[in-house]
């Protein structure tokens, strides 16, 4: 079940990722396919999290004029390095996410620019301009989305939306009776 | 226990897991790369065929949402007039808006069947459903492919004037990379084909929009405003098609060529439809097939 959560918030990111740009372009700077990857490594699944960044990155490259293959080197190996830092160090804390959000994004637009340099498909446009707005944009669209991914998938998460409800029904019960 | 032991195993074979993928993806990135200058590669054809699809479903959702927003719009400005006005004000800029995109329509396509009375060439009229996924390149793509009768290096057109050429074709769809790119060129001259002897090439300039025309000598007279055409020796575009307008001219001297900067005929960044002309440049005679002797040096 887990897996098919995570192939649905995939199949999502990448949708949004090729039809946003077609509304307003510089949305394509937001790198939600990246944000979905660096969620499941956060979450310390390691094989999960490394093969949704090839997946992720070969499904943007398919459709580009970029290198197929670069795109799904850079995510995965973004998705194995964040995931060894969450297994060392403890990246729970919301605050915490931004400065993970922002490395993973430079790291991502790096490698995928080094292959393309090495390889003699230089970018057109260029990289600090493009690696700048897709860090902006990444890091706070990625911020919320992060949240909303914790808030609908993770245990804790529902097990915290149960026992609100659980709380909100114990505290008004007997307070309504004593007021009847 | 069996858990952590889990867990422990888990850890010790991401290393490998991340070997496999990273070489996998190396792999794909190699077949990709190689060079391939006379004809295309094939993984690149059938993963946009599979890719096209997805790609028009998501135009054609995005084309939704561009009109619920605008929907959503247009009720926020109706909103603090009384209800009768409100309904009559809305029906008015809903036929105003569909009449001004017809014209706007109208006057595009109106402009593609000019260009084929003007060029005499034949053309594939297509539309565009993508761009770059990657925002690291200039490249649409658009819903005709080799289905369509559409190869490698047509040039594709607007009214207004030239947007690049077709560098990959799946049986549908077809990824054209625009001039403004920096690894786009194309033969022009300033002003008329007969009338100018300022030669030269023209070519992207990545993501300012504007393309630069290099190698025009020094003596040549070019001012801002003046028009740039192509002079069909690149083999891709035929001549006489509009490139743009001259924007800017650092000259030249005698010595060094001038330095001249154009803006696009065509508007690049609002690309809805093109053409694909069915253009193939005529085959030119190989130098050594010139030379008088030849036949005599293959005997």
């Amino acid at each position: 079940m887990p897996q098919l959560k995570i192939a649905a918030a995939l199949a999502v990111a990448i949708i949004l990722q090729l039809s946003l740009g077609g509304i307003w372009p510089p949305l394509s700077y937001i790198d939600f396919p990246l944000v979905v990857v660096v969620y499941i490594a956060l979450q310390r699944h390691a094989w999960q999290a490394l093969i949704v960044g090839t997946i992720a990155g070969l499904a943007i490259d398919a459709p580009s004029r970029g290198l197929i293959g670069a795109g799904g080197f850079s995510k995965t190996l973004t998705a194995y390095l964040i995931y060894i830092a969450a297994t060392r160090v403890n990246l729970e804390n919301p605050l915490l996410r931004i400065p993970v959000l922002a490395a993973a994004t430079l790291i991502d637009s790096a490698i995928y620019f080094f292959w393309h340099r090495s390889l003699g498909y230089p970018p057109s446009m260029p990289f600090m301009q493009t690696m700048s707005y897709r860090l902006i944009g990444t890091t706070i669209v990625g911020t919320f989305a992060l949240y909303l991914l914790d808030s609908l998938f993770t245990e804790r998460a529902r097990q915290r939306r149960t026992f609100a409800s659980r709380r909100k029904g114990a505290r008004r019960g007997p307070s309504t009776l004593r007021r009847r | 226990m069996a858990a952590i032991r889990t867990q422990k195993e888990i850890r010790q074979r991401a290393p490998i897991w991340l070997g496999i993928l990273l070489l996998t993806n190396l792999v794909i990135m190699a077949v990709d790369a190689r060079d391939s200058v006379t004809r295309q590669r094939m993984l690149r054809v059938w993963v946009q065929a599979l890719v096209s699809p997805a790609q028009s479903l998501s135009s054609g959702a995005s084309g939704a949402s561009t009109n619920f927003f605008r929907q959503i719009v247009n009720f926020r400005q109706t909103a603090g007039e009384n209800e009768k006005l409100k309904e009559d004000l809305a029906t008015v800029q809903l036929d105003l808006r569909k009449a001004q995109q017809a014209n706007v329509e109208n006057e595009r396509l109106k402009g593609l069947l000019n260009l084929k009375e003007q060029t005499g060439y034949d053309q594939v009229a297509a539309r565009v459903i993508a761009r770059d996924s990657s925002i690291w390149f200039n490249t649409i793509t658009i819903n005709r492919g080799s289905s369509s009768g559409l190869a490698l290096n047509m040039p594709v057109v607007t009214g207004g004037g030239i947007v690049g050429r077709v560098i990959a074709l799946s049986p549908w769809t077809a990824q054209v990379m625009m001039v403004t790119d920096e690894k786009a060129a194309a033969g022009a001259i300033v002003g008329q084909l007969s009338g100018s002897g300022a030669l030269g090439s023209v070519r992207g300039l990545g993501n300012s929009g504007l393309l630069e025309m290099r190698y025009v000598s020094g003596l040549q007279n070019v001012e801002a405003g003046n028009y740039i055409l192509t002079t069909g020796q690149d083999g891709i575009y035929p001549p006489g098609l509009n490139v743009g307008e001259v924007v800017q001219v650092k000259p030249g001297t005698a010595t060094q060529p001038h330095q001249i900067l154009i803006k696009p005929g065509a508007k690049l960044d609002q690309l809805e439809e093109v053409a694909v002309l069915l253009y193939r440049p005529p085959q030119r005679a190989a130098p050594e097939q010139a030379l008088p002797n030849v036949d005599k040096t293959k005997k």
